[in-house]
C-alpha cells in the first residue's frame, strides 16, 4: 500500500467540493433495501391473526416515514449535509429497536398448528430478521459516522481554503 | 506534442463514392491547421480518419514517425472536440470532464489536478458543480474542449466547434481557442467552414473543395496570392469579383471596362496577350476612380467601411466594392472606380497566372 502523503490527504479534502458524497448514499440505499427485505419477510407470514393487530398498523406506517426519511437523507448525505447524519442516527438505532419489538416476541409467542405446539415465528425467521434489521442499522450507522466526518473535513477545508484566499 | 503527416490519402465508401481525393499534409509540432471548404467538400471526412472514425481507403497516416494508419481510434492518443459538444447531461462539468480518465481508472488525485488544472485555464473553475444545462453554448464547448485537455492528446482535433455558437459568443470562444493553443502549444486541426475561423486562427490553412485539397498555405498566402479560382472565391469576405477579359497590348478589355496594366503586370500575362482570362478584383481593391463606370444598385454603410453593389454600366456584370469611409450612393447613381491590386486567373484551367509558370 502506499504511503498518503499531506498532498495527497489535502487533494482528497479538495475533492469533496466536487465529487459527491455517493459512498454515504449507497449507505443508506443499503440500509433501505434491507429494510424491505425485513418486512417483506414478516408481513407474508401468515400464522393465524397474530399479526393483524393495531401493531402492524403502525408498523407499516412506521416503514413508510422510515423509508421516505432515509431516501431524503441519502440525497442529504450525498451533497455533504451534516443535519442529516443526526436523520441516520436515528434510522439506524430505531432499526435495532425494532428487532425488540414485532420478530422477538413472534419468537417467544406459543401458537398451534396442525394441532402442533410451536410458536408464532421460527427460530429461522427470526435470525433473517435480525440479519436483515442488523446489516440495515449498521448501513446506517456506518454512513451517518462516515458523513458527519466528511462533512466536518470539508467544512474545515472550505475554510481553511477561505482564509488562504483573504 | 506531436508531428502528424498525411501521405496519399484517400477516402472511397463502399458504394465507391470517393469523398477525398490524394490529401497529402505534414502538420508540425505546434501548428494550427484549419481545413476549409464548403459543406461536402470532405473536410470532416478527414479529420475522422485522422481521429480513426473513418477507414483510410489508400494512403499512410504518420504520428511522430510512426504509422497509425490501421491503430483503433482509442489508442491513437487525440482528442477529439465536436460540433455538438457530446457531453453527459446528468454530470457536473466536473464529472464531464474527469469522465474519461475515471474510464482509464487513472489515480482519483491525478485526475482531480488535471481538471482542476484544465478549468483554470479554460476559467471554468466556478462552473465545476453545474450541470452542462446551466452553461451556455460558449462554456459548454469550453467544457467540451477540457475534456481533451485532461488527456493531455499528442493532437486536437476539432470538427466546426463553433457552429452552434451565435456570432457574438462565436468570436469570443474563438479568441479562447488561440489563447488555448498558444497556451498549450499542441498540434491542432480545426475543421470548420466559416473563413473567418480559419483567416483568425490558422498558422496554416488548407482549402478544399470537392475531396481535392485546392491549396495549403498562410492565411495571406490564400488572400493575397490564391491558387485557383476556387480558392480566390471562397476566402475573402464579401468574395472576390470576376470578370472575363482579355489581354490587349498595356490594357484589360471587358464588357464595359477597359483597365491600364503596369508594367508587372504586363510581364505576368506576357504568355496571354490577345487571350482572354478571369480577371479577379477584391472588393476592398477598389477605390473612387476613373477605371469603371458601375451604376449603383445599392448602398450599404457598415460604419468603417460602405458596399457599394452595382453592375458595369448598362451590361449587367455585378461589381461589389468595399470602399473606406461613409459613402451616400443612391440606387441609379453612376460611381466611377479605379482597381488598386488584380489578380489574373487562365480561363480554361482556373488556375493562378503569376507569370512565372
Amino acid at each position: 500500500m502506499s504511503v498518503k502523503t499531506s498532498e495527497d490527504k489535502y487533494i482528497q479534502r479538495d475533492r469533496m467540493r466536487y465529487i459527491k458524497n455517493s459512498a454515504c448514499s449507497n449507505l443508506c440505499y443499503l440500509g433501505l433495501l434491507a429494510d424491505v427485505f425485513y418486512f417483506v419477510l414478516l408481513y407474508r407470514q401468515d400464522v393465524h391473526t397474530y399479526y393483524y393487530t393495531i401493531q402492524i398498523g403502525a408498523s407499516v406506517v412506521y416503514n413508510l416515514i422510515f423509508m421516505l426519511a432515509v431516501f431524503l437523507a441519502s440525497e442529504g448525505v450525498k451533497n455533504y449535509k451534516k443535519n442529516y447524519s443526526i436523520v441516520l442516527l436515528v434510522a439506524g438505532v430505531m432499526q435495532i429497536v425494532r428487532i425488540f419489538v414485532m420478530p422477538l416476541k413472534a419468537l417467544r409467542a406459543p401458537t398451534t398448528v396442525n394441532g402442533i405446539d410451536t410458536t408464532v415465528m421460527s427460530g429461522k425467521t427470526f435470525t433473517l430478521c435480525l440479519v436483515y434489521l442488523g446489516v440495515s442499522a449498521a448501513a446506517l450507522l456506518f454512513s451517518a459516522a462516515l458523513n458527519f466526518i466528511r462533512c466536518s473535513a470539508l467544512e474545515a477545508h472550505l475554510k481553511e481554503l477561505e482564509q488562504t484566499k483573504a | 506534442m506531436a508531428e502528424l503527416s498525411l501521405q496519399h490519402i484517400d477516402k472511397i465508401y463502399d458504394n465507391k463514392v470517393q469523398a477525398v481525393f490524394d490529401f497529402n499534409l505534414d502538420v508540425k509540432d505546434g501548428e494550427l491547421i484549419v481545413l476549409v471548404g464548403p459543406s461536402g467538400c470532405g473536410k470532416s471526412t478527414t479529420l475522422r480518419m485522422v481521429a480513426g472514425l473513418e477507414d483510410i481507403s489508400n494512403g499512410r497516416l504518420l504520428l511522430d514517425g510512426r504509422d497509425i494508419t490501421q491503430t483503433p481510434a482509442k489508442d491513437r492518443d487525440m482528442a477529439m472536440v465536436f460540433q455538438s459538444y457530446a457531453l453527459y447531461g446528468h454530470m457536473t462539468i466536473y464529472e464531464n470532464m474527469a469522465f474519461s480518465l475515471t474510464l482509464r481508472k487513472e489515480n482519483p488525485n491525478v485526475i482531480h489536478k488535471k481538471v482542476l488544472a484544465a478549468a483554470e485555464i479554460l476559467g471554468l473553475t466556478s462552473q465545476l458543480n453545474k450541470k452542462p444545462a446551466q452553461l451556455s453554448g460558449g462554456q459548454r464547448q469550453r467544457v467540451a474542449m477540457g475534456r481533451s485537455i485532461v488527456r493531455n492528446p499528442k493532437v486536437f482535433l476539432f470538427d466546426e466547434p463553433l457552429s452552434n455558437l451565435d456570432a457574438k459568443l462565436r468570436g469570443a470562444t474563438r479568441r479562447e481557442i488561440l489563447l488555448l493553443h498558444k497556451r498549450l502549444q499542441a498540434t491542432m486541426l480545426y475543421v470548420t467552414h466559416d473563413q473567418t475561423e480559419a483567416l483568425t486562427l490558422a498558422d496554416r490553412i488548407v482549402c478544399m473543395s470537392m475531396g481535392h485539397v485546392q491549396q495549403v498555405g498562410t492565411p495571406l498566402e490564400l488572400y493575397d496570392s490564391p491558387n485557383n479560382v476556387f480558392v480566390a472565391s471562397f476566402i475573402g469576405l464579401p468574395p472576390m469579383n470576376f470578370y472575363d477579359v482579355k489581354v490587349a497590348g498595356d490594357a484589360l478589355q471587358g464588357n464595359g471596362f477597359k483597365a491600364a496594366l503596369t508594367a508587372e503586370e504586363k510581364k505576368i500575362l506576357a504568355a496571354y496577350q490577345g487571350k482572354e482570362i478571369s480577371l479577379g478584383v477584391r472588393p476592398e481593391n477598389f477605390i473612387e476612380g476613373d477605371d469603371i463606370k458601375v451604376t449603383v444598385t445599392n448602398n450599404e454603410n457598415l460604419g468603417m467601411n460602405t458596399l457599394v453593389y452595382g453592375s458595369l454600366g448598362d451590361t449587367g456584370v455585378k461589381v461589389t466594392a468595399k470602399l473606406k469611409g461613409w459613402k451616400n450612393y443612391k440606387v441609379g447613381d453612376t460611381a466611377g472606380f479605379s482597381i488598386v491590386r488584380k489578380h489574373f486567373f487562365d480561363k480554361e484551367t482556373t488556375n493562378a497566372i503569376r507569370g512565372d509558370k
